[in-house]
Protein backbone atom coordinates (compact mmCIF):
# COMPACT_ATOMS: atom_id res chain seq x y z
CA UNK A 1 0.00 0.00 0.00
CA UNK A 2 0.89 3.23 -0.69
CA UNK A 3 1.68 5.82 2.06
CA UNK A 4 2.73 8.54 0.77
CA UNK A 5 2.72 9.96 -2.61
CA UNK A 6 4.13 13.65 -3.55
CA UNK A 7 3.77 15.22 -6.74
CA UNK A 8 5.38 18.62 -7.57
CA UNK A 9 5.96 19.11 -3.96
CA UNK A 10 8.38 22.67 -3.84
CA UNK A 11 8.85 24.73 -1.06
CA UNK A 12 10.21 28.15 -1.47
CA UNK A 13 11.61 30.17 0.50
CA UNK A 14 12.64 34.10 -0.82
CA UNK A 15 15.17 33.77 -3.67
CA UNK A 16 15.54 30.31 -3.16
CA UNK A 17 13.86 27.07 -4.14
CA UNK A 18 14.82 24.28 -1.15
CA UNK A 19 12.72 21.37 -2.30
CA UNK A 20 11.66 20.14 -5.64
CA UNK A 21 10.17 16.61 -5.91
CA UNK A 22 8.35 16.19 -9.22
CA UNK A 23 7.17 12.82 -8.24
CA UNK A 24 7.60 10.31 -5.42
CA UNK A 25 5.87 7.35 -3.77
CA UNK A 26 6.54 6.01 -0.26
CA UNK A 27 5.33 2.68 0.71
CA UNK A 28 3.48 1.78 3.60
CA UNK A 29 5.47 -0.84 6.03
CA UNK A 30 8.93 -0.21 4.66
CA UNK A 31 12.19 1.72 5.69
CA UNK A 32 13.09 4.32 3.56
CA UNK A 33 16.42 6.20 4.11
CA UNK A 34 16.97 10.29 2.61
CA UNK A 35 20.44 10.28 1.80
CA UNK A 36 22.09 13.94 1.10
CA UNK A 37 24.74 16.47 1.71
CA UNK A 38 23.71 19.30 4.37
CA UNK A 39 21.25 21.77 2.24
CA UNK A 40 20.01 18.98 0.19
CA UNK A 41 16.69 19.27 1.46
CA UNK A 42 16.50 16.08 3.84
CA UNK A 43 15.07 18.01 7.19
CA UNK A 44 12.65 19.94 4.66
CA UNK A 45 10.60 16.75 3.19
CA UNK A 46 11.05 15.09 6.20
CA UNK A 47 8.93 18.29 7.95
CA UNK A 48 6.27 17.71 5.25
CA UNK A 49 6.24 13.82 5.64
CA UNK A 50 5.63 14.81 8.95
CA UNK A 51 2.92 16.85 8.71
CA UNK A 52 4.69 19.97 10.16
CA UNK A 53 5.65 22.28 7.42
CA UNK A 54 3.14 22.77 4.66
CA UNK A 55 5.02 23.06 0.89
CA UNK A 56 4.84 26.14 -0.73
CA UNK A 57 2.90 24.69 -3.91
CA UNK A 58 2.28 20.86 -5.02
CA UNK A 59 0.29 17.88 -3.95
CA UNK A 60 0.46 15.25 -1.50
CA UNK A 61 -1.86 12.33 -0.47
CA UNK A 62 -1.63 9.85 2.87
CA UNK A 63 -2.87 6.79 2.42
CA UNK A 64 -4.83 7.86 -0.32
CA UNK A 65 -6.43 10.43 0.96
CA UNK A 66 -5.14 13.84 -0.42
CA UNK A 67 -4.00 16.22 2.44
CA UNK A 68 -5.65 19.63 2.63
CA UNK A 69 -2.76 21.35 4.22
CA UNK A 70 -4.72 23.50 7.31
CA UNK A 71 -4.09 23.58 10.41
CA UNK A 72 -6.51 21.51 11.59
CA UNK A 73 -5.98 18.53 9.04
CA UNK A 74 -2.30 18.47 9.90
CA UNK A 75 -3.04 18.65 13.67
CA UNK A 76 -5.17 15.45 12.96
CA UNK A 77 -2.84 13.82 10.75
CA UNK A 78 0.03 14.47 13.21
CA UNK A 79 -1.41 12.58 15.20
CA UNK A 80 -0.80 9.15 13.14
CA UNK A 81 3.30 10.23 12.87
CA UNK A 82 5.86 10.96 14.88
CA UNK A 83 8.85 12.81 14.18
CA UNK A 84 11.92 12.86 16.17
CA UNK A 85 14.74 15.54 15.78
CA UNK A 86 18.19 15.65 14.87
CA UNK A 87 19.41 17.20 17.95
CA UNK A 88 15.68 16.12 20.25
CA UNK A 89 14.74 18.48 23.22
CA UNK A 90 13.57 17.18 26.15
CA UNK A 91 10.68 19.21 28.43
CA UNK A 92 12.15 20.39 31.17
CA UNK A 93 10.72 17.69 33.56
CA UNK A 94 11.25 14.08 34.07
CA UNK A 95 11.78 11.20 31.62
CA UNK A 96 8.41 9.51 32.22
CA UNK A 97 6.63 12.97 31.90
CA UNK A 98 8.17 13.42 28.69
CA UNK A 99 7.43 10.27 27.39
CA UNK A 100 3.62 10.24 28.86
CA UNK A 101 3.06 13.32 27.25
CA UNK A 102 1.96 12.55 23.88
CA UNK A 103 0.07 9.55 25.43
CA UNK A 104 -1.52 12.74 28.30
CA UNK A 105 -2.42 14.37 24.70
CA UNK A 106 -4.57 11.83 23.00
CA UNK A 107 -6.64 11.45 26.33
CA UNK A 108 -4.84 7.76 27.18
CA UNK A 109 -5.69 6.39 30.50
CA UNK A 110 -3.34 7.37 33.41
CA UNK A 111 -3.17 3.30 33.84
CA UNK A 112 -2.17 2.51 30.47
CA UNK A 113 0.26 5.31 30.50
CA UNK A 114 1.97 4.37 32.92
CA UNK A 115 2.37 0.66 31.02
CA UNK A 116 2.81 2.28 27.56
CA UNK A 117 5.54 4.55 29.11
CA UNK A 118 7.42 1.04 30.99
CA UNK A 119 7.25 -0.40 27.91
CA UNK A 120 8.72 2.08 25.66
CA UNK A 121 11.32 2.48 27.75
CA UNK A 122 12.24 -1.12 28.47
CA UNK A 123 12.47 -1.42 24.54
CA UNK A 124 15.18 1.82 24.12
CA UNK A 125 16.53 0.26 27.75
CA UNK A 126 16.52 3.46 29.41
CA UNK A 127 13.23 2.06 32.18
CA UNK A 128 16.21 3.00 34.84
CA UNK A 129 16.26 6.75 34.00
CA UNK A 130 12.05 6.67 34.50
CA UNK A 131 12.74 9.19 37.29
CA UNK A 132 15.80 10.70 36.04
CA UNK A 133 15.34 14.82 34.71
CA UNK A 134 15.52 14.27 31.31
CA UNK A 135 17.18 17.74 30.17
CA UNK A 136 20.03 16.67 32.18
CA UNK A 137 20.59 13.02 29.90
CA UNK A 138 23.75 12.69 27.61
CA UNK A 139 22.91 13.39 24.14
CA UNK A 140 22.72 9.21 23.73
CA UNK A 141 20.48 8.79 26.13
CA UNK A 142 18.37 11.59 24.83
CA UNK A 143 18.07 10.20 22.11
CA UNK A 144 16.87 6.42 23.40
CA UNK A 145 14.65 8.51 25.29
CA UNK A 146 13.36 10.66 22.38
CA UNK A 147 12.66 7.50 20.65
CA UNK A 148 10.86 5.89 23.42
CA UNK A 149 8.77 8.91 23.25
CA UNK A 150 7.81 8.42 19.90
CA UNK A 151 6.99 4.97 20.49
CA UNK A 152 5.04 5.28 23.23
CA UNK A 153 2.40 6.63 21.17
CA UNK A 154 2.19 3.55 17.99
CA UNK A 155 2.90 5.90 15.33
CA UNK A 156 1.53 4.93 11.84
CA UNK A 157 4.69 6.42 10.55
CA UNK A 158 8.52 6.94 12.06
CA UNK A 159 10.19 9.91 11.11
CA UNK A 160 14.10 10.42 12.09
CA UNK A 161 16.29 13.41 11.51
CA UNK A 162 19.42 12.11 11.41
CA UNK A 163 19.20 9.51 14.37
CA UNK A 164 22.65 8.88 14.99
CA UNK A 165 24.22 12.49 14.45
CA UNK A 166 26.32 13.75 17.41
CA UNK A 167 26.57 10.51 19.59
CA UNK A 168 28.88 8.13 20.51
CA UNK A 169 29.46 4.59 18.78
CA UNK A 170 27.85 2.17 21.37
CA UNK A 171 24.44 4.51 21.66
CA UNK A 172 24.82 4.82 17.49
CA UNK A 173 24.95 1.09 16.98
CA UNK A 174 21.82 0.89 20.02
CA UNK A 175 19.61 3.57 18.14
CA UNK A 176 19.81 1.55 14.88
CA UNK A 177 19.22 -1.25 16.75
CA UNK A 178 16.04 0.06 17.66
CA UNK A 179 14.99 1.25 14.89
CA UNK A 180 15.20 -1.88 12.66
CA UNK A 181 13.67 -3.65 15.33
CA UNK A 182 10.31 -1.17 15.36
CA UNK A 183 10.04 -1.50 11.63
CA UNK A 184 10.37 -5.26 12.05
CA UNK A 185 8.71 -5.88 14.93
CA UNK A 186 6.04 -3.12 15.07
CA UNK A 187 5.69 -3.03 11.23
CA UNK A 188 6.21 0.86 11.66
CA UNK A 189 7.20 2.97 8.50
CA UNK A 190 10.29 4.36 9.07
CA UNK A 191 11.51 7.28 7.20
CA UNK A 192 15.36 8.46 8.34
CA UNK A 193 18.01 11.22 7.35
CA UNK A 194 20.96 10.84 6.96
CA UNK A 195 25.03 11.74 5.53
CA UNK A 196 26.21 8.07 6.26
CA UNK A 197 25.81 5.60 3.41
CA UNK A 198 26.79 2.96 5.41
CA UNK A 199 23.88 3.33 7.59
CA UNK A 200 21.42 3.84 5.36
CA UNK A 201 22.60 0.56 4.02
CA UNK A 202 22.59 -1.21 6.90
CA UNK A 203 18.69 -0.24 7.44
CA UNK A 204 17.33 -0.68 3.97
CA UNK A 205 17.64 -0.70 0.30
CA UNK A 206 15.28 2.10 -0.14
CA UNK A 207 17.18 4.90 -0.43
CA UNK A 208 16.49 8.16 -2.12
CA UNK A 209 19.03 10.88 -3.00
CA UNK A 210 18.59 14.43 -2.54
CA UNK A 211 20.45 16.95 -3.99
CA UNK A 212 19.86 20.52 -3.78
CA UNK A 213 16.36 19.79 -3.29
CA UNK A 214 15.91 17.31 -5.78
CA UNK A 215 15.73 13.55 -5.89
CA UNK A 216 18.40 11.96 -7.83
CA UNK A 217 19.10 9.02 -9.66
CA UNK A 218 22.27 8.90 -8.46
CA UNK A 219 23.42 8.07 -5.19
CA UNK A 220 24.50 9.88 -3.07
CA UNK A 221 28.30 9.56 -2.91
CA UNK A 222 31.33 10.53 -4.42
CA UNK A 223 29.44 14.66 -5.13
CA UNK A 224 32.51 16.84 -5.73
CA UNK A 225 32.33 20.48 -6.40
CA UNK A 226 35.40 21.89 -8.19
CA UNK A 227 36.65 23.82 -10.94
CA UNK A 228 37.12 22.13 -14.94
CA UNK A 229 40.15 23.48 -16.19
CA UNK A 230 41.61 22.90 -19.40
CA UNK A 231 44.84 21.65 -20.41
CA UNK A 232 47.27 22.83 -23.18
CA UNK A 233 46.27 19.63 -25.08
CA UNK A 234 43.11 20.91 -24.60
CA UNK A 235 41.57 17.68 -22.91
CA UNK A 236 39.84 18.82 -19.85
CA UNK A 237 39.77 17.89 -16.06
CA UNK A 238 38.12 18.87 -13.03
CA UNK A 239 40.14 19.60 -9.91
CA UNK A 240 38.88 19.22 -6.61
CA UNK A 241 38.80 21.52 -3.90
CA UNK A 242 42.43 19.72 -2.07
CA UNK A 243 44.01 19.57 -5.46
CA UNK A 244 42.83 16.06 -6.47
CA UNK A 245 42.26 16.03 -10.61
CA UNK A 246 39.68 14.11 -12.59
CA UNK A 247 40.29 13.32 -15.98
CA UNK A 248 37.17 14.44 -18.33
CA UNK A 249 37.06 12.81 -21.82
CA UNK A 250 36.40 15.19 -24.98
CA UNK A 251 33.15 13.52 -25.23
CA UNK A 252 32.18 14.15 -21.94
CA UNK A 253 28.98 16.66 -21.73
CA UNK A 254 28.56 19.14 -18.87
CA UNK A 255 30.40 22.46 -18.77
CA UNK A 256 33.77 23.96 -20.83
CA UNK A 257 34.94 25.80 -18.05
CA UNK A 258 34.33 27.22 -14.40
CA UNK A 259 33.15 26.02 -11.16
CA UNK A 260 30.80 22.72 -11.39
CA UNK A 261 29.70 19.54 -9.36
CA UNK A 262 30.18 15.99 -10.34
CA UNK A 263 29.30 12.89 -8.94
CA UNK A 264 31.18 9.78 -9.86
CA UNK A 265 28.98 6.48 -9.63
CA UNK A 266 31.12 3.99 -7.46
CA UNK A 267 30.08 0.68 -9.94
CA UNK A 268 32.18 2.87 -12.68
CA UNK A 269 35.39 3.53 -10.02
CA UNK A 270 37.86 0.83 -10.60
CA UNK A 271 39.82 -0.55 -8.33
CA UNK A 272 43.81 -1.57 -8.74
CA UNK A 273 46.22 -2.41 -6.14
CA UNK A 274 49.63 -0.50 -6.42
CA UNK A 275 52.52 -2.89 -7.85
CA UNK A 276 55.46 -0.88 -7.15
CA UNK A 277 55.69 2.95 -7.80
CA UNK A 278 54.39 2.52 -11.13
CA UNK A 279 50.65 4.84 -11.13
CA UNK A 280 48.32 4.79 -14.32
CA UNK A 281 48.36 7.48 -16.23
CA UNK A 282 45.12 9.70 -15.12
CA UNK A 283 44.90 7.43 -12.19
CA UNK A 284 43.63 9.01 -8.49
CA UNK A 285 46.40 7.28 -5.41
CA UNK A 286 44.74 6.75 -2.42
CA UNK A 287 44.81 4.24 0.56
CA UNK A 288 41.81 1.97 1.61
CA UNK A 289 40.12 3.03 4.72
CA UNK A 290 37.11 0.53 4.79
CA UNK A 291 35.61 -2.23 2.90
CA UNK A 292 31.83 -3.57 3.70
CA UNK A 293 29.99 -6.24 2.35
CA UNK A 294 27.00 -5.34 0.97
CA UNK A 295 25.17 -8.63 -0.67
CA UNK A 296 27.33 -9.90 -3.60
CA UNK A 297 29.10 -6.27 -3.94
CA UNK A 298 31.96 -4.81 -1.63
CA UNK A 299 31.78 -0.93 -0.70
CA UNK A 300 35.00 0.00 -0.26
CA UNK A 301 36.40 3.65 0.87
CA UNK A 302 39.51 5.11 -0.48
CA UNK A 303 41.26 7.98 0.95
CA UNK A 304 42.77 10.07 -1.81
CA UNK A 305 42.88 13.42 0.21
CA UNK A 306 38.94 13.07 -0.35
CA UNK A 307 37.22 10.00 0.40
CA UNK A 308 36.26 8.29 -2.73
CA UNK A 309 33.69 4.78 -2.82
CA UNK A 310 33.85 2.15 -4.89
CA UNK A 311 31.87 -0.17 -5.22
CA UNK A 312 32.65 -4.11 -6.81
CA UNK A 313 31.45 -7.51 -7.28
CA UNK A 314 32.86 -9.70 -4.39
CA UNK A 315 34.70 -12.06 -7.03
CA UNK A 316 36.63 -9.20 -8.60
CA UNK A 317 37.54 -7.88 -4.52
CA UNK A 318 39.10 -11.19 -3.84
CA UNK A 319 40.71 -11.67 -6.89
CA UNK A 320 42.89 -8.53 -6.80
CA UNK A 321 43.45 -8.94 -3.06
CA UNK A 322 42.52 -5.66 -1.40
CA UNK A 323 43.10 -5.21 2.12
CA UNK A 324 41.96 -2.20 4.39
CA UNK A 325 45.36 0.00 4.63
CA UNK A 326 46.41 -0.93 0.96
CA UNK A 327 47.87 1.76 -1.21
CA UNK A 328 45.45 2.06 -4.84
CA UNK A 329 45.00 3.15 -7.87
CA UNK A 330 41.50 4.16 -9.00
CA UNK A 331 40.56 4.95 -12.04
CA UNK A 332 37.24 7.08 -13.06
CA UNK A 333 35.36 5.45 -15.90
CA UNK A 334 34.20 8.01 -18.18
CA UNK A 335 30.07 7.24 -18.33
CA UNK A 336 31.17 6.94 -14.58
CA UNK A 337 31.20 10.65 -14.77
CA UNK A 338 28.18 13.17 -14.50
CA UNK A 339 27.34 16.86 -13.90
CA UNK A 340 24.80 18.35 -11.41
CA UNK B 1 30.34 58.87 59.05
CA UNK B 2 29.14 58.90 62.64
CA UNK B 3 25.95 59.93 61.60
CA UNK B 4 25.80 56.85 59.26
CA UNK B 5 26.90 54.94 61.84
CA UNK B 6 24.91 56.16 64.85
CA UNK B 7 21.85 55.76 62.25
CA UNK B 8 22.01 52.08 61.22
CA UNK B 9 22.45 51.19 64.88
CA UNK B 10 19.08 53.33 65.96
CA UNK B 11 17.66 52.08 62.26
CA UNK B 12 18.46 48.33 63.86
CA UNK B 13 17.24 49.18 66.94
CA UNK B 14 14.53 50.25 65.98
CA UNK B 15 13.84 47.33 63.36
CA UNK B 16 14.01 44.72 66.40
CA UNK B 17 11.75 46.61 68.82
CA UNK B 18 9.05 46.35 66.15
CA UNK B 19 7.64 50.06 65.60
CA UNK B 20 4.25 49.77 64.84
CA UNK B 21 4.35 52.72 63.13
CA UNK B 22 7.24 51.46 61.04
CA UNK B 23 5.47 47.85 60.59
CA UNK B 24 2.45 50.16 59.49
CA UNK B 25 4.45 51.71 56.81
CA UNK B 26 5.84 48.59 55.69
CA UNK B 27 2.24 46.92 55.75
CA UNK B 28 1.07 49.64 53.15
CA UNK B 29 4.51 49.17 50.85
CA UNK B 30 3.83 45.48 50.77
CA UNK B 31 -0.22 45.48 49.85
CA UNK B 32 0.04 48.35 47.71
CA UNK B 33 3.14 46.33 45.73
CA UNK B 34 1.76 42.86 45.89
CA UNK B 35 -1.65 44.06 44.56
CA UNK B 36 -0.10 46.11 41.68
CA UNK B 37 2.06 43.32 41.01
CA UNK B 38 -0.65 40.82 40.88
CA UNK B 39 -3.05 43.04 38.42
CA UNK B 40 0.31 44.12 36.11
CA UNK B 41 0.79 39.89 35.88
CA UNK B 42 -2.29 39.30 34.79
CA UNK B 43 -2.33 41.64 32.18
CA UNK B 44 1.55 41.34 31.29
CA UNK B 45 2.26 37.85 30.97
CA UNK B 46 -0.57 36.87 28.82
CA UNK B 47 -0.01 40.14 26.99
CA UNK B 48 3.85 39.15 26.43
CA UNK B 49 2.93 35.90 25.66
CA UNK B 50 0.71 36.79 22.61
CA UNK B 51 2.89 39.19 21.43
CA UNK B 52 5.70 36.56 21.38
CA UNK B 53 4.08 33.47 20.62
CA UNK B 54 1.83 34.72 17.61
CA UNK B 55 3.18 36.43 13.95
CA UNK B 56 1.50 39.03 13.22
CA UNK B 57 1.92 42.74 11.41
CA UNK B 58 3.88 45.36 13.08
CA UNK B 59 4.57 43.16 15.98
CA UNK B 60 8.20 45.32 15.18
CA UNK B 61 6.31 48.52 16.19
CA UNK B 62 4.38 46.74 19.11
CA UNK B 63 7.70 45.34 20.68
CA UNK B 64 9.26 48.95 20.30
CA UNK B 65 6.38 50.73 22.01
CA UNK B 66 6.54 48.16 24.94
CA UNK B 67 10.46 48.93 25.43
CA UNK B 68 10.08 52.58 25.08
CA UNK B 69 7.35 52.60 27.80
CA UNK B 70 9.85 50.37 30.60
CA UNK B 71 11.50 54.11 30.56
CA UNK B 72 7.97 56.30 31.56
CA UNK B 73 8.99 58.10 34.19
CA UNK B 74 6.79 57.75 37.62
CA UNK B 75 6.13 61.39 38.21
CA UNK B 76 4.62 61.15 34.25
CA UNK B 77 2.53 58.33 35.15
CA UNK B 78 1.81 60.32 38.48
CA UNK B 79 0.66 63.65 36.30
CA UNK B 80 -1.27 61.85 34.06
CA UNK B 81 -3.80 59.20 36.12
CA UNK B 82 -3.87 62.54 38.24
CA UNK B 83 -5.64 64.45 35.89
CA UNK B 84 -7.76 61.37 35.23
CA UNK B 85 -9.05 61.06 39.36
CA UNK B 86 -8.58 64.25 40.80
CA UNK B 87 -12.16 65.82 41.40
CA UNK B 88 -11.83 67.82 37.83
CA UNK B 89 -10.96 64.42 35.98
CA UNK B 90 -13.48 61.99 33.94
CA UNK B 91 -13.12 59.56 36.56
CA UNK B 92 -13.44 62.00 39.71
CA UNK B 93 -16.43 60.79 40.67
CA UNK B 94 -14.98 57.66 42.39
CA UNK B 95 -13.12 59.87 45.01
CA UNK B 96 -9.65 58.04 43.93
CA UNK B 97 -7.44 60.50 44.42
CA UNK B 98 -4.96 59.93 47.56
CA UNK B 99 -6.12 56.27 48.23
CA UNK B 100 -4.15 53.18 47.97
CA UNK B 101 -6.31 52.24 45.34
CA UNK B 102 -4.62 55.53 43.00
CA UNK B 103 -1.16 54.54 44.15
CA UNK B 104 -1.79 50.57 42.50
CA UNK B 105 -3.83 52.39 39.33
CA UNK B 106 -0.16 54.04 38.53
CA UNK B 107 2.18 51.76 39.28
CA UNK B 108 0.26 48.81 37.25
CA UNK B 109 0.60 51.46 34.64
CA UNK B 110 4.56 51.89 35.34
CA UNK B 111 4.95 48.13 35.49
CA UNK B 112 2.49 46.74 32.98
CA UNK B 113 5.39 47.16 30.03
CA UNK B 114 8.30 45.65 32.43
CA UNK B 115 6.39 42.50 32.63
CA UNK B 116 5.23 42.32 29.43
CA UNK B 117 8.50 42.84 27.84
CA UNK B 118 10.47 40.55 30.29
CA UNK B 119 7.97 37.93 29.48
CA UNK B 120 8.26 38.42 25.96
CA UNK B 121 11.82 38.06 25.81
CA UNK B 122 11.32 34.64 28.23
CA UNK B 123 9.32 33.12 25.66
CA UNK B 124 11.34 34.29 22.77
CA UNK B 125 14.47 32.55 23.85
CA UNK B 126 12.69 28.92 24.31
CA UNK B 127 14.40 27.10 21.93
CA UNK B 128 12.16 26.71 18.76
CA UNK B 129 12.61 22.53 19.04
CA UNK B 130 9.88 22.66 22.53
CA UNK B 131 7.07 23.54 19.95
CA UNK B 132 7.93 21.48 16.78
CA UNK B 133 8.23 18.36 19.28
CA UNK B 134 5.23 19.06 21.01
CA UNK B 135 3.38 19.68 18.03
CA UNK B 136 4.95 16.48 16.55
CA UNK B 137 3.92 14.46 19.84
CA UNK B 138 -0.03 15.52 18.71
CA UNK B 139 -0.49 18.63 21.13
CA UNK B 140 -2.54 21.57 19.56
CA UNK B 141 -2.01 25.26 19.61
CA UNK B 142 -3.24 25.73 22.75
CA UNK B 143 -1.29 22.47 23.85
CA UNK B 144 2.04 23.80 22.66
CA UNK B 145 1.56 27.18 24.15
CA UNK B 146 1.03 25.63 27.40
CA UNK B 147 4.73 23.78 26.95
CA UNK B 148 6.27 26.80 25.87
CA UNK B 149 4.93 28.80 28.67
CA UNK B 150 5.78 25.84 30.85
CA UNK B 151 9.60 25.85 29.63
CA UNK B 152 9.62 30.15 29.88
CA UNK B 153 8.34 30.07 33.98
CA UNK B 154 11.27 30.87 35.37
CA UNK B 155 12.16 33.60 33.15
CA UNK B 156 8.45 35.00 33.94
CA UNK B 157 8.78 34.11 37.45
CA UNK B 158 12.08 36.94 36.66
CA UNK B 159 10.10 39.12 35.02
CA UNK B 160 7.13 39.26 37.84
CA UNK B 161 10.29 39.95 40.79
CA UNK B 162 11.57 42.15 38.49
CA UNK B 163 8.03 44.11 38.18
CA UNK B 164 7.58 44.05 41.80
CA UNK B 165 11.34 45.19 42.87
CA UNK B 166 10.38 48.28 40.58
CA UNK B 167 7.33 49.56 42.50
CA UNK B 168 8.34 48.72 45.95
CA UNK B 169 11.35 51.20 45.61
CA UNK B 170 9.54 53.83 43.43
CA UNK B 171 8.56 57.00 44.97
CA UNK B 172 7.03 59.28 42.70
CA UNK B 173 3.69 57.58 42.02
CA UNK B 174 3.08 56.81 45.84
CA UNK B 175 3.98 60.57 46.40
CA UNK B 176 1.76 62.17 43.95
CA UNK B 177 -1.36 59.63 44.01
CA UNK B 178 -1.37 58.49 47.45
CA UNK B 179 -0.29 61.95 48.89
CA UNK B 180 1.77 60.28 51.70
CA UNK B 181 -1.06 59.78 54.43
CA UNK B 182 0.22 58.83 57.78
CA UNK B 183 -1.52 54.95 58.27
CA UNK B 184 -2.94 55.39 55.14
CA UNK B 185 -0.84 55.73 52.11
CA UNK B 186 2.43 56.21 53.67
CA UNK B 187 4.54 53.48 51.77
CA UNK B 188 8.50 52.79 53.02
CA UNK B 189 10.06 55.31 50.06
CA UNK B 190 7.54 58.23 50.30
CA UNK B 191 8.63 57.88 54.54
CA UNK B 192 12.03 57.52 54.10
CA UNK B 193 11.79 60.96 51.47
CA UNK B 194 9.73 62.59 54.62
CA UNK B 195 12.55 61.37 56.89
CA UNK B 196 14.75 62.60 55.46
CA UNK B 197 13.42 66.05 54.55
CA UNK B 198 12.43 66.48 58.17
CA UNK B 199 16.49 65.34 58.80
CA UNK B 200 15.64 62.65 60.60
CA UNK B 201 17.55 59.46 59.61
CA UNK B 202 17.08 56.79 61.86
CA UNK B 203 13.43 55.56 60.25
CA UNK B 204 14.58 56.45 56.67
CA UNK B 205 17.76 53.99 57.53
CA UNK B 206 15.27 51.73 58.92
CA UNK B 207 13.10 51.13 56.43
CA UNK B 208 16.16 51.40 53.78
CA UNK B 209 17.26 48.25 55.49
CA UNK B 210 14.03 46.60 55.35
CA UNK B 211 13.19 47.22 52.06
CA UNK B 212 16.77 46.11 51.00
CA UNK B 213 15.64 42.82 53.10
CA UNK B 214 12.57 42.60 51.25
CA UNK B 215 14.39 42.13 47.90
CA UNK B 216 16.94 40.05 49.11
CA UNK B 217 13.96 37.49 50.33
CA UNK B 218 12.42 37.99 47.09
CA UNK B 219 15.60 36.73 45.19
CA UNK B 220 16.10 34.05 47.69
CA UNK B 221 12.60 32.78 47.00
CA UNK B 222 12.64 32.78 43.49
CA UNK B 223 16.17 30.55 43.45
CA UNK B 224 14.34 27.98 46.41
CA UNK B 225 11.50 27.57 43.88
CA UNK B 226 14.02 27.44 40.60
CA UNK B 227 15.96 25.13 42.62
CA UNK B 228 13.11 23.33 43.41
CA UNK B 229 10.97 23.14 40.49
CA UNK B 230 13.77 22.48 38.35
CA UNK B 231 13.79 18.28 38.61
Amino acid sequence: MILYRLSNIQKVYPGRTVLDISSLEIEAGKVYALLGPNGAGKTTLLNILAFLDAPSCGEMSFRSRKVRFTEAVLQQLRKKVVMVDQHPIMFTTSVYKNVEFGLKIRGVPKIDRERLVAESLDLVGMRRFISAPAHRLSGGETQRVALARALALSPEVFLCDEPTSGIDAENRQVVVDILRQINREKQISLIFTTHDRAQANSLTRRILSLEGGSLRAAAYENVFTGLIETRSDSTRCFRVRNGLRIKLTKSQAGPQGGRSRIVIDPAGLKLMPRTGNRQPADAISGRVVSAAFENDHVRVVVDAGVSLTAYLPQAEYRDKRILVGDAVDLLALPESIHFL
Amino acid sequence: MDLLLDSLVSAFLLVISLDPEMFAIVGVSLKVSFGSTLIASLIGIPAGFAVSFNEFSGKRIVVTILNTLLALPTVVIGLMVYAFISRRGIFGIFDLLYTQKAIIIGQVILIVPVVTVFTLAAISRIDERYRKTAATLGANRRQTAWVVFREARFGIMAAVIAAYGRVISEVGISMMLGGNIKGFTRTMTTAMALEYDKGAFTLAVALGMILLGLSFGMNLLFHYLQGRTRV
